[in-house]
């Protein structure tokens, strides 16, 4: 018999045999409610298994001492610790701060020469398709190459670069490129630049592609000079997809790891220490995974706001093709 | 013949292949494992490749089939192992490893002495042994070591002029240094910045962490005490870091250093703008090589030189092979690290100039260059033997060490910069690493 929650008895139980056809009932009755959750499964799955799960293993081994070469300490609970120790660490705010400087200046050189190289190669009539494959060779390399190629490139004393100074007679110093606080950062700077602006111009040169002849030649009509048409229709044309090569590339430059690991591994005395080259180390090197996982998890409020921030300017960008400002 | 009989036979006939798989590997007999594929992990690069080529004379004589799982940098391959650790996915037998990165895997890898014959080790250097040993258990079997000893362009010191010139401003005749001292004298003698360099060293990683240590020691300090107190910032610690940082700041090297590691400074004298450098063995068929180096034929090598405690610097290290616990066919990786420092195989890699850590293979590989006519790779062998034998020092086996020197080595490059005192510096980084050594359990 079963009884209801007054104590009641209403009957006997189904025999465990009936509940099959119940079950295929019950499909049958609410399938059109059900068929979306069917067909998301895998996809939610998936998403669980690949996204959901580790970010939830990592996150509960910030709170441990977790260490790589002693896998038992992942059972080890210490609350915040790691977060609190972290937060009174001036290194790592130091590197905090870097990674933004970073992220502001390599966005920002990468969306201007972008826009020039995007503009230039729209103009021309001829070899455009092969131009826009060299473009591309820049980031056909790997990050660790392009970190091997400009860490000799910037060597103070058998580089290429301090020799064609001397020899040009601009300097009779070895310039230390990779040891000088600022230098040192315009040196990793440079190189992500190198590698990565292509990305801008694609994308830019695409919206140059996609953008309609009327509005262009109906301001000329009206008398716009070539400044006028370029700030005032190409640009805020061309503003929604610069934004999202800005949210791709921030994510990108955010986690910045291979060239500065390369160049000069955060050195010397951390003037060019940014959140990964820290990271890396306290999570490999000193195989301190709970830690590093702690500073990943607060870098990732970085790379949240640049998103964010980007996809902010994106809508407004957008929102202002439309006419709505 | 009663049937019972025969099956005792046959039992007997099938054990005596399971016992001597069983027991140790002694010299020369490299065991049978038909149709086993014995799972791998090795260190790769351009200099270590010779030696992999060998791989299928033992797999022709044991029958077994080599799978080489990874082939990268030392660096990467401990962060592959180190992940396996955490992840459990240890199935794999041999590694190659290092003396300075074994302290930290544990207890994953067996004791070789309970796989490898007695007769076996005895051909080792046993120096070298006892630094490949951690916690009393020899976890690796070496390949080949790394210690280092000063280069040097012999015109310069030949040179009439260099010499009364160096006699009338120091007081004493210019020749190959003896001492850290002389090394620094003779540093700032020839410096002509930008266009040459006295001398030059590694400035950033562990790189700049073992040169420091290896300093300490030769001016008597040492990284801890015997209750693993941080003491590197003793007197002794100052004056060591005080000799880089009197280099660097008086221009005698070049201004990039504190981002240089091993190919920088290589490269930097083969370029011909230094006149000293301090490095190991591995360069020297570089160095003399005219296809390769501007001072190929002009390269002279002496000792590494002693410190104001009459100790000569030698921080040192080997490359080794490993076998891991978890390993299903213990005999046949054992068999195979047996085979791929075997004598044949150390005289194939000392052919292109890596230390070998076997002692008859130092004697036979100078005979041989000399036959050759080598001289310049027979005074290598001579030099880099003595240090080996003489010098050589590991740093703490402890898993800590690369913890420890990554709070070192951002303080001492902050020396070299000028950002702070050689004393501040060292005391940041004793507070840092006691940290470490706390959190560690030895405090």
């Amino acid at each position: 018999m079963i009884e209801t929650a007054r104590g009641r008895a209403v009957g006997p139980a189904p025999p465990l045999r009936r509940r099959g056809p119940d079950l295929i009932r019950y499909i049958r009755t609410h399938q059109t409610r059900l068929t979306p959750v069917l067909l998301l499964a895998p996809a939610i799955l998936t998403m669980l298994f690949v996204v959901a799960m580790p970010l939830a293993f990592s996150l509960w081994t910030s709170l441990t001492p977790y260490r790589l070469t002693r896998p038992e300490t992942i059972e080890t609970f210490i609350g915040l610790r790691n977060y609190i120790r972290l937060f009174q660490d001036e290194d790592f705010w130091a590197a905090f701060g870097r990674t933004i400087l970073f992220l502001a200046i390599a966005l920002n050189v990468e969306f201007l020469l972008g826009l020039c190289i995007a503009l230039l190669i729209n103009k021309i009539t001829w070899g455009q398709r092969m131009l826009r494959t060299i473009m591309m060779f820049p980031m056909m390399f790997s990050p660790i190459l392009v970190g091997f190629q400009f860490k000799f490139i910037f060597n103070d004393n058998i580089g290429i670069l301090n020799n064609a100074l001397q020899s040009l007679g601009i300097t009779d110093q070895a310039i230390a490129w990779l040891v000088d606080g600022r230098l040192a950062m315009f040196s990793i700077i440079f190189a992500e630049v190198w590698m990565s602006t292509s990305v801008f111009a694609i994308l830019l040169l695409a919206g140059l592609f996609a953008m309609p002849r009327d509005p262009i030649e109906a301001a000329r009509v009206d008398g716009c000079n070539p400044w006028q048409v370029f700030r005032h229709i190409t640009l805020p044309f061309l503003m929604p997809f610069a934004f999202i090569a800005m949210t791709i590339r921030s994510l990108d430059v955010a986690r910045a790891y291979d060239i500065v690991a390369v160049m000069t591994d955060g050195g010397p005395a951390g003037r060019t220490e940014l959140l990964w080259t820290m990271i890396a180390r306290t999570g490999y090197e000193n195989a301190r995974m709970g830690q590093a996982n702690a500073m990943a998890y607060i870098s990732t409020i970085l790379s949240i706001a640049f998103t964010y921030y980007f996809f902010t300017k994106l809508v407004a960008a957008r929102r202002y093709m439309g006419g709505a400002e | 013949m009663s049937l019972n009989a025969f099956k005792t036979m046959a039992a007997s006939a099938a054990l005596i292949p399971a016992l001597l798989a069983g027991t140790a590997f002694a010299a020369g007999d490299y065991g049978s494992f038909e149709d086993y594929t014995l799972r791998v992990k090795l260190i790769g690069g351009a200099q270590y490749e010779p030696l992999y080529a060998e791989i299928s004379k033992w797999e022709e004589a044991t029958g077994a089939t080599v799978e080489i799982l990874s082939r990268k940098n030392h660096f990467e391959l401990d962060r592959e192992i180190k992940q396996d650790i955490a992840a459990g996915t240890l199935d794999w037998c041999v590694g190659s490893n290092h003396t300075s990165f074994a302290p930290q895997y544990g207890n994953i890898y067996v004791d070789l002495r309970d796989h490898v014959s007695g007769d076996v080790l005895a051909g080792f250097v046993p120096l070298v042994l006892e630094h490949s040993t951690v916690n009393d258990r020899l976890v690796q079997l070496p390949r080949h070591s790394d210690v280092s000893n000063l280069f040097y362009i012999k015109s310069l010191y030949q040179d009439a002029d260099n010499q009364s010139q160096f006699a009338a401003e120091y007081g004493y005749d210019l020749a190959p240094p003896e001492t850290w001292q002389q090394v620094s004298d003779q540093a700032k003698f020839f410096a002509n910045p930008p266009d040459f360099f006295g001398t030059q060293f590694v400035g950033k990683d562990e790189a700049i962490t073992g040169r420091f240590y290896e300093m300490l020691v030769a001016e008597g300090g040492q990284l801890f005490n015997d209750g693993w107190e941080p003491t590197f910032n003793s007197e002794a610690g100052v004056r060591a870091l005080t000799w880089f940082v009197d280099l660097y700041q008086a221009g005698a090297v070049p201004a990039g250093v504190p981002n240089y590691l091993w190919d920088d400074t290589g490269l930097g004298f083969a370029s011909g703008t230094v006149a000293m450098n301090l490095d190991w063995g591995g360069w020297s068929a570089f160095f003399n090589d005219p296809e390769n180096s501007k001072v190929a034929g002009d390269v002279g090598l002496t000792r590494a030189p002693k410190g104001s405690a009459g100790i000569r610097t030698g921080w040192s290290g080997s490359h080794t092979f490993s076998v891991t616990e978890t390993c299903d066919n213990k005999e046949a990786a054992a068999s195979f690290v047996s085979f791929l420092t075997d004598y044949d195989r150390q005289m194939v890699e000392a052919r292109k100039g890596l230390l070998p850590t076997r002692t008859q293979v130092w004697d036979d590989a100078k005979a041989e260059f000399r036959a050759d006519g080598n001289d310049f790779l027979v005074t290598v062998f001579e030099t880099y033997q003595a240090s080996m034998a003489e010098d050589a020092f590991t740093p703490p086996l402890i898993p800590e060490w690369i913890e420890v020197s990554n709070v070192l080595w951002p303080q001492l490059q902050a020396a070299m910069i000028g950002d702070k005192s050689a004393k501040e510096a060292l005391d940041e980084a004793a507070a840092d690493a006691r940290i470490v050594m706390e959190d560690a359990g030895y405090l």
